[in-house]
């Protein structure tokens, strides 16, 4: 039943965000398609046939209807740029995005979850206060500034832009080692920021965890300090720490989003990036209901593993 | 567990010490840095500066230009001629040429290009002005195109439209759909686009069969950066070759790199500061609310005469420009026009207040004449600096600005509606003055509708129209120099506009790689964004390629290194744990 | 409750950075003459590395960087602080309304607080600079907009806690209204709540304020620590070596916000009941 209203509110979201998605970006001043033709020799007629092609000559509530029924069927509408499906275009830029989230996430959930225990268990410790400091400024730090920083302090090192370099052997181990070393600064830069946040809410999880009387009686059943924590605490208060990475991974899109665009990494990021610039207002739309929607979906799983992992939330 | 752990450590300590096996014999790889994206490799869709350089690339038109003098040479077509009355004009496309795929090129090929564009609407999004005046396109035969215009054109040699192969874009069912990204492409240009990866690079082949001659480098690439800052970068640390559309800041901090050349050449490009000189349709209906004193050609002369054209380009240009004056930029010799003695307006504030004291606008009590909006687009580094120097410039002789600076979009929204006094603007001219000179008659003005406008200035004149007719069908080309002479001649005293200055287009190249590359005009020309592709296909590549890829290994030791530090540590915490668990038993 | 905070010694120092940051930004617009800013007539040498002269070197046109980030320091303390404002306004406003009200216009309330909670707030503040007029106003309204969900998250379970006390149903009982008990019972007992919390929003708004600066997306007319930023992006400090570009105004945004978080910490042990 739980579970059941909370897909119901994620599926209500959804449907905010779409009709978001589109007064936002419809009800704007200027002509978009003279932006599409700038700086170049057009007729009227031109224009006229491209307002057309792109619906943009509809009344409002027509276009309304238009977008919602292609929504419906998962078609994103055309980009003005690309003059391609934005669904496409967006396919095409997921694949970088999910490497550099995934590898990033991965890390700073494990970094960030294992300070956050040792600094919680050491509660007011040297490490403990070093930790929850570093932790503190890394999350006062600009993500961009951060990239910017580290680029121009490695120098040479490390590649400057992109994913990978176009005269790379294509054999798959070139081609991997090429990627990894693309990866290094971006991935950093998206690790220190979203670590920092993971830390201090796995450490305050497991501080009112350590409260529990029942440590206690672990305790006094002679068990090492290490183990306690081990076998009791950190499980109990993982979860909601899990939890709560799957909640803030807007905060990971959104470090995603000005990492990208500071290390030209190709994602979707960067494409947002780049339609800021046109501005190509279908592909913006398209990208906010996709980035909006994942993570909807992903505070629904959130919920569901919640309930599954968590025998006190009941999920009948 | 333990075994797999030592794989893991074995793996990581072959990254770090193999080397990539190296080919036999190294391809030349000529790297370029775009900071604008691919929007289509559809000919007929690319609109961006990127694309069509890539598009011309793969794709000749039908007549080109040198590289030494901008004249017009030979492109598909070797001989061209018209008819008496100039409406009809014989193009033959000689034997012997190839499409990349080995068929031969033939008319049938330009005449299938044009009539797709007269027939399908979608076909003419990128280049359609070019056909606006065509009657009709045949091929009678294998050699000879014949093309009908419906009123005499000059500007039939400088058709910039790619011509596609017959064979293969008859398949295409529709153009609006087709993205034209099956590798490789067919072309007929000096290289051959192979392959494509949205938002990271673009990688073309030499053409080794281009009728020219194959080009001499191997290979080409364009690497997308998100800035020209990133591009300045990895052009120092030699990650790409080439670089243009530098800012005067980057072009100065690559001075005396070693392995690296500056090039500073003539730009097309110009900026200038658009009027307002009373908007109105098409039909003569008045629309926006420019400042009624803009109306009075004497103050915006005074207002010409009030900015210190030489001021701007030292500090906001860092003299990286040429101070402005016609429409024409200077890097097209003949066409290009600047005022006598007798024309010239000089700086002088005290001139231009006496000016606007003679045209009825006396200073106020506060020694405020009139208030003008001025509007520019916000994030364009000249804008935000050139505001601030004519805000003083204006408030010298009396006139509040206040300036805007806004995005793109509602830049082009102010501009539609006439809702500005003075706005920044710009335009890349090319070779033939007719597009230039053509943003500003009276018929490029908008509609009834107020839209279907492309008028940068919606400046309209008598005698600039009458000029602009004469020289449209003007075919003796001093004769049509003269009048485009005229033309901007007369544009200068009725001041629509004033060309704030010719943009240096700022390029740099590592010459510790390749030796020489083909500007056009050969001299102080441009490597990229030419109008052609000499730069790419005459780049010369060095005796011996430097490898500049010894830091590039130590960042991947480090790489490798930080992985068997993380394994080293796993292992150890494994074994520590495996050490408490059993000690607990 | 002062003497509380000041056993808390990094909230102390946060109050001090803060304090610094205060007084720099008001006095600055004083004492700084306004030429020694204007492009048109600063005549050092631009891209100038640190010396006697110019502390912190000059930027890509010759104008003093640590002029700049005294300048700077205005707007971007005024952004946060007004973004917190309206956030935690809107925030407090929802949190207490759909926590007192109940019934179909607090769940109404409440799937649209839990729907801007969801969104990626940064998505959606590039999103509404971009179709809103560039300046000022668009950057706090962008920012205010979509972060006062969590404020509105925790003053709602606060309002619920503080509503099933007694002596709030005695007051309900006594024939006090909803404006009686709302502003009696319920607002007082909020209020440290939402101190805290603005203390906190104000250090994310400022982040914010510089990411969308540095997307290009701020007031073009003014200088701020983000914009400091995207202007030495622009013109190429990374490539020119110019660390004193860049070094600054990152450091002085970490420095502000870090001191906002330190000051909304001490003030959260502070007010928050020790267990």
């Amino acid at each position: 039943m739980r579970l059941l209203g909370r897909a119901g509110g994620a599926a209500l979201s959804l449907l905010m965000v779409a009709v978001l998605g589109f007064f936002l970006f419809r009800v704007v001043p200027g002509d978009p398609v003279v932006s599409m033709t700038r700086g170049r020799p057009t007729t009227p007629e031109t224009q006229a046939a491209l307002r057309a092609q792109f619906g943009l000559d509809l009344p409002l509530h027509e276009q309304f209807f238009r977008y919602f029924t292609s929504l419906l069927r998962g078609d994103l509408g055309t980009s003005f740029t690309f003059r391609r499906p934005v669904a496409e275009v967006v396919l095409e830029r997921l694949g970088p995005t999910l490497l550099l989230v995934g590898t990033s996430t991965v890390i700073a959930v494990a970094l960030g979850l294992w300070l956050g225990v040792l600094a919680a268990w050491r509660r007011g410790s040297a490490f403990d206060r070093v930790t929850t400091g570093v932790s503190l400024t890394l999350w006062a730090v600009p993500t961009f500034w951060l990239g910017m920083l580290l680029m121009m302090v490695t120098g040479d090192f490390f590649p400057s832009r992109g994913m990978r370099d176009t005269d790379t052997a294509p054999d798959f181990l070139s081609q991997a080692l090429d990627v990894g070393h693309h990866l290094v600064l971006p991935s950093i830069t998206l690790v220190a920021v979203v670590c920092a946040e993971y830390a201090l809410v796995m450490r305050s999880s497991l501080l009112e965890e350590l409260h529990a009387p029942y440590l206690t009686t672990a305790r006094a059943k002679g068990l090492r300090d290490d183990l306690v924590r081990r076998r009791h605490a950190v499980p109990n208060a993982v979860l909601p720490a899990i939890t709560l990475v799957f909640l803030r991974f807007g905060l990971v899109v959104s470090g995603a989003i000005t990492t990208e665009t500071v290390f030209s990494w190709p994602g979707l990021g960067l494409l947002f990036y780049d339609a800021l610039t046109g501005p190509d207002y279908f592909l913006l739309q398209g990208l906010l209901v996709v980035t909006a929607g994942a993570v909807v979906v992903m505070n629904l799983l959130a919920d569901v593993l919640h309930g599954v992992l968590d025998p006190r939330v009941k999920v009948v | 567990m333990r075994v797999k752990l030592g794989a893991l450590l074995a793996a990581a300590t072959f990254l770090v010490v193999s080397a990539p096996p190296a080919p036999a014999r190294p391809p030349v790889v000529l790297k370029v840095a775009i900071v604008q994206q691919i929007d289509s490799l559809n000919p007929f869709l690319a609109v961006f500066q990127s694309s069509t350089e890539v598009g011309r690339l793969m794709y000749d038109p039908l007549t080109a230009y040198t590289a030494a003098d901008q004249a017009v040479t030979e492109g598909l077509a070797h001989r061209w001629e018209s008819s008496p009355d100039k409406l009809t004009w014989t193009f033959t496309v000689p034997d012997g040429k190839k499409w990349s795929d080995g068929v031969p090129i033939t008319a049938h090929d330009v005449a299938f290009t044009y009539n797709l564009m007269l027939t399908d609407e979608v076909a003419r999004t990128a280049n359609g002005s070019f056909v606006a005046n065509f009657a009709s396109v045949t091929a009678p035969d294998d050699r000879t195109v014949v093309i009908r215009t419906k009123t005499p054109q000059v500007t039939m040699l400088a058709l910039d439209v790619p011509i596609v192969p017959r064979h293969v874009w008859e398949k295409v069912g529709s153009v609006k759909d087709h993205a034209n990204d099956t590798m490789p492409v067919v072309g007929s240009g000096p290289f051959v686009l192979t392959e494509h990866v949205a938002g990271q690079f673009i990688k073309l082949h030499a053409n080794k069969t281009y009728w020219r001659g194959a080009p001499k480098v191997d290979e080409l690439h364009f690497v997308y950066f998100q800035n020209s800052d990133a591009a300045v970068q990895a052009l120092a640390k030699g990650e790409v070759d080439l670089v243009n559309r530098m800012a005067p800041a980057q072009f100065d901090s690559l001075q005396g790199k070693p392995g690296v050349t500056r090039n500073k050449a003539q730009g097309r490009r110009f900026t200038e500061l658009v009027i307002n000189p009373g908007a109105q349709t098409r039909t003569g209906v008045p629309i926006g609310d420019g400042h009624p004193a803009l109306r009075d050609v004497r103050v915006r002369r005074a207002l010409a005469q009030a900015i210190d054209l030489d001021a701007l380009v030292q500090r906001v240009n860092l003299g990286y420009a040429e101070k402005g004056a016609g429409l024409v930029p200077p890097v097209f010799g003949k066409w290009h026009w600047r005022p006598d003695t007798s024309a010239q307006r000089p700086f002088d504030p005290a001139a231009a207040g006496a000016a606007l004291d003679a045209a009825g606008f006396p200073r106020g009590a506060d020694g405020t004449r009139f208030a003008l909006r001025l509007i520019g687009r916000a994030g364009r580094a000249y804008d935000e600096q050139a505001s601030e120097y004519l805000k003083r410039s204006m408030s010298d002789v009396g006139i509040a600005l206040d300036v805007r600076l806004v995005s793109d979009n509602q830049l082009n929204e102010i501009t539609t509606a006439a809702t500005y006094d003075l706005a920044f603007s710009g335009w890349s001219a090319n070779i033939d003055p007719d597009f230039i000179l053509g943003l500003h008659t009276c018929a490029q003005r908008p509609g009834a509708d107020g839209k279907g406008g492309t008028t940068d200035t919606y400046f309209c004149d008598e005698t600039y129209d009458r000029l602009y007719a004469r020289q449209l069908s003007e075919f003796d080309e001093d004769k049509r120099v003269e009048i485009v002479k005229q033309m901007q001649a007369r544009f200068h005293d009725q001041v629509p506009a004033v060309v704030l200055a010719y943009d240096n287009a700022l390029e740099g190249y590592r010459s510790d790689r390749f030796t020489r590359f083909t500007t056009q005009p050969a001299q102080g020309g441009v490597i990229m964004a030419q109008n052609g592709v000499w730069g790419y296909y005459g780049a010369e590549p060095a005796e011996h390629v430097a490898q500049a890829q010894g830091s590039r290994w130590i960042g991947l030791a480090i790489g490798g290194a930080v992985a068997v530090v993380l394994a080293l540590a796993v292992v150890l915490v494994t074994r520590r744990r495996r050490a408490t668990a059993e000690e607990r038993e | 409750m002062s003497s509380k905070f000041l056993t808390h010694r990094t909230g102390v120092a946060g109050a001090a950075v803060l304090a610094v940051a205060a007084v720099v930004a008001v006095v600055a617009p004083l004492l700084i003459d306004p030429g020694s800013l204007d492009v048109t007539r600063v005549t050092a040498a631009a891209w100038q590395a640190p010396d006697a002269r110019h502390w912190l070197g000059t930027d890509h046109t010759g104008r003093s960087v640590a002029l700049l980030l005294a300048q700077g320091a205005g707007t971007s303390l005024f952004v946060g602080l007004t973004a917190a404002v309206l956030a935690v306004g809107i925030g407090t406003a929802v949190g207490v309304v759909s926590g007192h009200f109940g019934g179909l216009p607090a769940g109404v309330l409440l799937r649209v607080t839990d729907f801007f909670l969801v969104l990626p707030a940064l998505v959606l503040a590039i999103a509404l600079s971009t179709v809103l007029p560039r300046g000022l106003g668009t950057i706090i309204l962008a920012i205010g907009l979509t972060s006062w969900p969590s404020t509105a998250r925790m003053v709602r379970a606060q309002t619920l806690t503080i509503e099933a006390r007694p002596f709030v149903e005695r007051a309900r009982a006594l024939g006090g209204g909803h404006a009686h008990v709302i502003a009696r019972h319920v607002l007082p007992s909020v209020v440290p709540l939402v101190l805290v919390n603005a203390t906190l929003a104000v250090a994310s708004a400022i982040v914010a304020e510089s990411t969308l600066a540095f997307l290009g997306l701020g007031d073009p007319a003014r200088i701020s620590w983000g914009a400091m930023l995207h202007q030495a992006q622009l013109h190429g400090a990374v490539p020119q070596g110019a660390w004193w570009f860049l070094l600054p105004p990152g450091l002085a945004i970490v420095a502000v916000v870090l001191a906002f978080t330190l000051v909304g910490r001490a003030l959260e042990a502070v007010v928050t009941p020790k267990r």
